[in-house]
């Protein structure tokens, strides 16, 4: 370590953000340790039932990550854990960490939960809102990790008093309740800190016109989404609180705790909009009867990538009423129905009172006050709203040096650009630390397999009671009985926790006393254990792959509890088809293919460049392709940045680090002709006939300005695009400068039939230049015509002073577009305005066209040659709308930038970051491996008839010398081709026809 | 290559309604690539006759055998010890493959699973569309490479008919006039003049003319 | 959740239901089985994006094949449920559970067997 810097990183909150940062970094050479203030990891997203706008399952796509995460050798995880104390500098920072005690040893608990079974203490579960109970001796939900429970110590009776209580210690056989623990200072170096401790959700408490509180059917989105969960606390039933009943008709409130700056929340907190959608939307799915559903809203900030086409359907098709409005009052129509009335005006200025079962306030996101109070402690700027304000331009960069922001602690963001900031923090965190990667990882070894492919299978079967989880219901000697006259079974019996440290120590040993080459556990679920005991099996020797599990707890024992001797034999069945199965398995060796350690970034904007400086400066070759002849892309044409940023500066001092960086290469005039290969291994051929290869592939090819059809673009020389009118401001324009009226129209080729998405950024333009333009002339006139404002996060800012500076603002129909026509020189624009209702007429001396963001001109070709899908709109579709925001269902390829969708040029600096975060855990490899089982062809056998080719959604079968072949770095092992394929030349490792077809006969071999 | 679609299951029973012991045999070749005769349709085609067969109370035994090809006499040969104790031989081949069968194996019962439909290629996955008539006597080079003998409905070979209108078809307004598209495409390639050109009667002796062809190469013939 | 469901279902686990082949289908019921159900994730949801609907495809082949014979396609279904709902699955079990038993035990057994 010549340079004194620490090849580890402190990632503070185990949220997604926390998470993704951590497996980033984990997977590309440094050692993290995640701090997390709670007994688990996880953060917010546990708690949502579903995710817009894909409607995805939260729980279930975060899950895999859990697993990843929590298992992850190279992440240490500290829960109950807060950061006490930051010294040092960057690349080496001395921390002190408060870990509270837990009262449960998470090493030896097995989650069993038997102990909250006992425990006689019910508590307002704050993982359920305060909806449901749980126990003083908790998990805050079943998935998570680590997979152990914990006391809360203020509730528990025996912390309060010793001999008050102990029935958990009474029924915990695995001995991990300790109420005697107590708390620890760990100390640990790091070389940056990753902060993304996450938000809190505003309290309506004081909001006392909401009643939120005081009338039991006033809930937050939140509690919601509780209610909503098949998990929560009534089972996904939608129902209300107060009395159970189903509503029939429900309102949600935006901007509950956002945009209000009486009480000092005047930002937008970006997401509650979407939210509320998908939650109208989901109620109405759960609802049996044809739910009533109602937002009142002020503007809809539906902004991000798919989310107008969300809208649109949510109010088209599924019926969700939209009421622009903020409304006055909540109060209760009587004592008995707790029916709620709202009390608003509408646009007319007409006043209603409209009567619902139930109420949802959209709460907006908050710092937490112990956020504030670390930043505070790190001395880090914090803005206004004590949210930590990040440098110009950096996305992630927090005011001090080797300290990063992800997640919500930089703004209100939604779960993508939660995930992407992770990575773009990792990204930049590894950019410092790139000449100590690898320093700090810990590796393990195994002993070299045995060859067992010629033996006969030799079946251990290891049947756990887990405490009396298993063995209270199923007999488990029964088990074994039976077990031990299964053919191939050469040895069986019964551990209280087979997954203990000393059952593994039991397992080696079985394994080498009875020559044992298959193994199977029948105990609890594959997804929290398989990888446990496969880790088992390599320290004896075998394939991990030779590993089987019967799952005679979760799918057994727990659900027929009270039928003791069904469950025994379903027990006795689910062991002897794993068994059978068992005894076919193979062993599953990992494919590897070699990466070359180069990047091609297709694209020289700013996107582009700020990827190739992060990889750069980790030392990695990089190689830009520019179109044009010349670096800058789009912004070359942009003045100033959102927050005022001196956008040329910024692009040229980017254009002077790729110059000036050794390992960046530049062909600018140059695109790609043909393209080849696979993640690790690609080989582009570029138009100036020179070949790059090259293991990575970044595709930031921007977007292009729309060029207006509409409102005499083109035709009249005061009509401009946005871009054009800040060009014209910079050129000191007198059109622009000595104007006296200027109209700026909103929307123009955005949200409408042909492009049905929000470019997003044009309302940030507009208030923008609209500040700009008074700046200059403090007289002049500035009419925004607009549909909905959408300044979200912190830009809500510059719409209150737009407001204050006196622009007007003025929202049209999208029925009933203005009107532009020429009066000589000069423009005259009508409008109908929303209030009064009647047209209003504007003589102005120029137009300002907020022109849609569009897809770039070559996304055809590329999605062609590197097979990136395009979604509806011609943008490259991510991996995952949530979990993958700049992966692609092509590995190895990343996407950032306009060319993903439209986005402010620090977002895209973000995302550029993130994909040189995502793409450092492929570049720091010598070599990938495959992960886990795959897809294998039988080349004899194949027709080449295509249908695993057509079919598979990651490209990895192909055709070659007539036959199927399936790279297996790229196989995703979900065995779809095996299913299809008309021959059966294709089968799935370890999931062969033949070995399901064998468990089926072995459960019903009696029966025939 | 052939398009074949299985027939229906009850009519595949009904043609071995009195055997006990039966082989079905697969090809690898066309019909596996057209998702009707591989691996996995022949043993599902044996599932299901032996499902059914025991639900009729008369258990049906099966035999499954996929063999590389079905229109070449050595791939039948390898057929030979499955044949021997079974009653009858389903062949889920193309009509050549089912022939060839029950060629080789005169005395036994040999039934046909698929009903072989054209010749064609895919359109999508699962979407096959006929390409070629097989008349014997190729005219694509005169008509820009679209056949219209095949994708004309009434098989014109000098302009389109009275029929065609707005590019389309009379018979259907799915169907492009052949005629229409080998009009489009020589006017692209810059050939239209080629359409001018007399064209002799086609010989229509090369087509199914009364019995089975035959196509001899002297030059590959072994002995 | 551990709620409870009938205890005659016998689970086989797979990576994702895309990997299901119409054979291995045909043989549960070959075998004994009075039957059985796919469980995929939500339409959408798919880990590996298609594979819930490739298998759905196949199920509603073998279930056109089991009605075809006279075996009765009601006795194979294919359902969508996400990881979360366990209160669904149960449901799932008690609805196909209550199907069978309304149609018997498999017609290609005497003897009553389990469903799978």
């Amino acid at each position: 370590m010549s340079s004194g810097k620490v090849g580890a990183v402190m990632v503070v909150g185990a949220g997604i953000a926390g998470i993704q940062a951590s497996l980033d970094l984990a997977e590309s050479g440094y050692y993290v340790y995640l701090v997390e203030q709670s007994p688990a990891i996880g953060g917010a997203m546990p708690m949502l039932d579903k995710t817009f706008p894909t409607n995805d399952c939260s729980m279930c796509i975060l899950s895999p990550k859990l697993v990843q995460c929590g298992r992850h050798l190279n992440i240490e995880t500290l829960t109950n854990s807060v950061v006490s104390e930051v010294e040092g500098e960057p690349g080496n920072f001395k921390v002190s960490i408060q870990q509270k005690a837990r009262y449960v040893d998470p090493d030896k608990c097995t989650g069993c939960g038997s102990c909250a079974e006992e425990c006689p203490v019910k508590v307002d579960d704050e993982f359920n809102q305060g909806l449901g109970k749980r126990k003083a001796i908790y998990k805050s939900y079943a998935q998570a990790y680590p997979n152990a429970y914990a006391i809360d110590p203020s509730k528990c009776l025996k912390m309060k008093k010793a001999k008050a209580c102990g029935k958990c210690l009474e029924v915990c056989q695995a001995d991990a309740i300790d109420h005697e623990m107590q708390d620890e200072t760990i100390d640990i170096e790091v070389g940056s800190v990753i902060l993304c401790p996450g938000f809190e959700k505003f309290d309506p408490t004081d909001l006392e016109y909401y009643g939120y509180g005081k009338f039991p059917n006033v809930v937050t989105s939140l509690e919601f989404e509780r209610i909503l969960s098949a998990s929560g606390p009534y089972g996904g039933h939608l129902q209300r609180p107060y009395d159970g009943k189903e509503p029939l008709k429900v309102a949600w409130i935006q901007c509950v705790g956002s945009r209000n700056c009486k009480i000092e929340n005047g930002y937008c907190s970006s997401v509650c909009c979407m939210y509320a959608i998908k939650e109208a939307v989901i109620a109405k799915e759960h609802s049996k009867n044809d739910l009533d559903t109602s937002i009142f809203f002020m503007d809809m900030r539906t902004y991000g990538k798919d989310f107008e086409k969300y809208y649109d359907r949510a109010r088209e098709e599924q019926g969700v009423n939209f009421i622009r409005s903020r409304i006055f009052k909540i109060s209760e129509v009587d004592e008995e129905s707790k029916d709620l009335t709202i009390r608003y005006a509408d646009e007319k200025g007409q006043l209603h009172n409209e009567e619902f079962d139930m109420v949802v306030l959209s709460v907006g996101l908050e710092p937490a006050p112990s956020v504030i109070e670390l930043g505070k402690k790190l001395g880090l700027e914090l803005n206004q709203f004590g949210f930590a304000e990040t440098e110009p331009m950096t996305g992630v960069n927090s005011s001090k040096e080797g300290i990063y922001v992800a997640g919500a602690f930089g703004g209100p963001k939604d779960i993508p650009e939660t995930v992407l900031s992770a990575s773009a923090a990792a990204g930049a965190s590894a950019s410092l630390l790139g000449d100590v990667r690898g320093t700090m990882i810990k590796e393990v070894e195994f002993p070299p397999e045995k060859d067992v492919s010629e033996e006969d299978p030799r079946i251990g079967v290891f049947v756990c009671h887990c405490g009396v989880n298993i063995g209270s219901t199923v007999n488990v000697p029964g088990v074994v009985e039976t077990a031990k006259d299964l053919p191939n079974v050469a040895y069986a019996g019964e551990y209280l926790y087979v997954c203990s440290q000393d059952s593994q120590a039991s397992i080696r040993e079985a394994i080498e006393e009875h020559r044992l080459n298959r193994v199977v556990v029948a105990s609890c679920s594959p997804r929290t254990h398989k990888p446990l005991f496969q880790e088992t099996m390599r320290e004896a020797g075998l394939n991990p792959y030779l590993f089987e599990m019967a799952n005679i707890r979760d799918q057994c024992s727990w659900v027929h509890m009270n039928e003791p001797e069904k469950a025994t034999e379903k027990a006795k069945d689910l062991v002897k088809m794993v068994v059978a199965k068992a005894a076919l398995l193979e062993p599953v060796k990992q494919m590897s293919v070699q990466v070359t350690p180069k990047v091609l970034v297709i694209g020289g904007g700013v996107t582009g460049m700020s990827n190739a400086i992060s990889l750069a400066e980790q030392g990695y070759s990089v190689h830009i392709i520019e179109k044009s002849d010349q670096l800058g892309g789009n912004a070359l044409r942009i003045k100033q940045g959102f927050k005022g940023e001196d956008v040329q500066a910024f692009v040229a001092d980017l254009i002077n680090k790729v110059e000036s960086s050794d390992n960046i290469e530049v062909s600018t005039g140059t695109g790609v002709s043909e393209a080849s290969g696979y993640v690790g291994n690609f080989k582009t051929t570029l138009t100036n006939g020179d070949i790059v290869e090259h293991g990575v592939t970044v595709v930031a090819i921007g977007g292009q300005e729309y060029k207006p059809t509409e409102y005499l673009y083109n035709e009249h020389d005061a009509v401009f695009t946005q871009l054009e009118l800040e060009e014209a401001i910079a050129a000191n324009d007198p059109k622009v400068t000595q104007a006296k009226n200027i109209v700026l129209i909103q929307c123009v080729g955005s949200r409408d039939a042909e492009r049905p998405y929000c470019s997003r950024v044009c309302c940030n333009k507009s208030v923008k230049l609209a500040l700009h333009l008074k700046e200059i002339n403090p007289d002049v006139n500035v009419f925004v015509l607009y549909r909905d404002v959408r300044t979200y996060g912190f830009y809500e800012e510059n719409y209150r002073q737009a407001r204050q500076k006196g622009v007007i603002f003025v929202r049209y129909n999208a029925e009933d577009k203005p009107r532009v026509e020429a009066a000589g020189n000069s423009l005259q624009v009508t409008v109908t305005d929303h209030v009064l209702g009647e047209p209003i007429v504007i003589e102005t001396d120029a137009v300002g066209l907020a022109a849609a963001i569009l897809a770039p001109e070559d996304n055809e070709q590329m999605n062609r040659m590197f097979k990136v899908p395009l979604n509806a709109d011609g943008f490259f579709l991510e991996a995952h709308m949530k979990l993958r925001p700049v992966d692609t269902a092509a590995d190895g390829v990343f996407i950032a930038g306009l060319a993903h969708g439209p986005k402010s040029m620090e977002e895209n600096v973000a995302q550029a970051k993130a994909a040189a975060g995502r793409a450092l855990t492929i570049l720091s490899k010598d070599s990938l491996e495959s992960s886990g089982v795959v897809a294998v062809v039988q080349p004899d056998k194949c027709a080449a008839c295509l249908t695993c080719v057509r079919l598979c959604p990651f490209s990895a079968p192909r055709i070659n010398n007539y036959a199927a072949e399936i790279e297996a770095v790229l196989c995703q092992g979900c065995g779809s081709c095996a299913g299809e394929c008309p021959n059966k030349a294709i089968t799935l490792q370890s999931y062969k026809d033949v070995m399901l077809m064998n468990m089926v006969d072995s459960l019903y071999k009696e029966v025939r | 290559m052939i398009i074949a679609q299985q027939k229906s299951i009850q009519d595949i029973a009904s043609m071995i309604e009195d055997c006990n012991k039966v082989l079905l045999v697969g090809c690898a070749g066309c019909v596996t690539v057209c998702l009707a005769g591989g691996e996995k349709e022949t043993e599902v085609l044996a599932a299901s006759l032996r499902i059914k067969r025991r639900l009729e109370n008369k258990p049906l035994e099966t035999v499954t055998f996929v063999a590389t090809r079905q229109c070449d006499p050595e791939y039948i040969e390898t057929l030979e010890s499955y044949v021997k104790d079974v009653d009858a031989v389903i062949s889920l081949a193309c009509g050549v493959g089912v022939q060839y069968v029950a060629e080789r194996f005169s005395d036994k019962w040999v039934v046909p699973a698929l009903n072989t439909n054209f010749i064609g290629g895919s359109l999508n996955h699962g979407e096959w569309e006929e390409r070629c008539g097989l008349c014997g006597d190729c005219v694509l080079h005169r008509t820009g490479g679209i056949c219209p003998i095949i994708r004309c409905s009434k098989s014109i070979l000098n302009g389109p008919c009275g029929g065609s209108q707005y590019g389309k078809c009379e018979i259907s307004k799915d169907m492009d006039c052949a005629w229409q598209l080998i009009y489009d495409r020589m006017k692209a390639l810059g050939k239209l003049d080629k359409l001018m050109e007399y064209q002799p009667p086609k010989d229509w002796s090369k087509s199914r003319d009364g019995g089975p062809r035959r196509a001899v190469r002297e030059d590959v013939m072994i002995d | 959740m551990r709620l409870q469901y009938a205890s005659t279902v016998r689970i086989i686990e797979m990576p994702c239901t895309g990997t299901i082949d119409h054979r291995v289908l045909l043989k549960t019921f070959e075998d004994g089985a009075d039957g059985v159900f796919v469980a995929g994730c939500m339409e959408g949801d798919c880990h590996f994006l298609k594979g819930n609907i490739r298998a759905k495809k196949r199920v509603n082949m073998v279930k056109n094949i089991l009605e075809e014979i006279g075996f009765g396609g009601d006795r194979l279904d294919f359902f969508n449920l996400s990881a979360a709902q366990g209160q669904r699955f149960a449901e799932i079990v008690t609805e196909m559970t209550d199907r069978i038993r309304e149609l018997g035990p498999t017609p290609l057994n005497q003897k009553e067997g389990d469903t799978a």
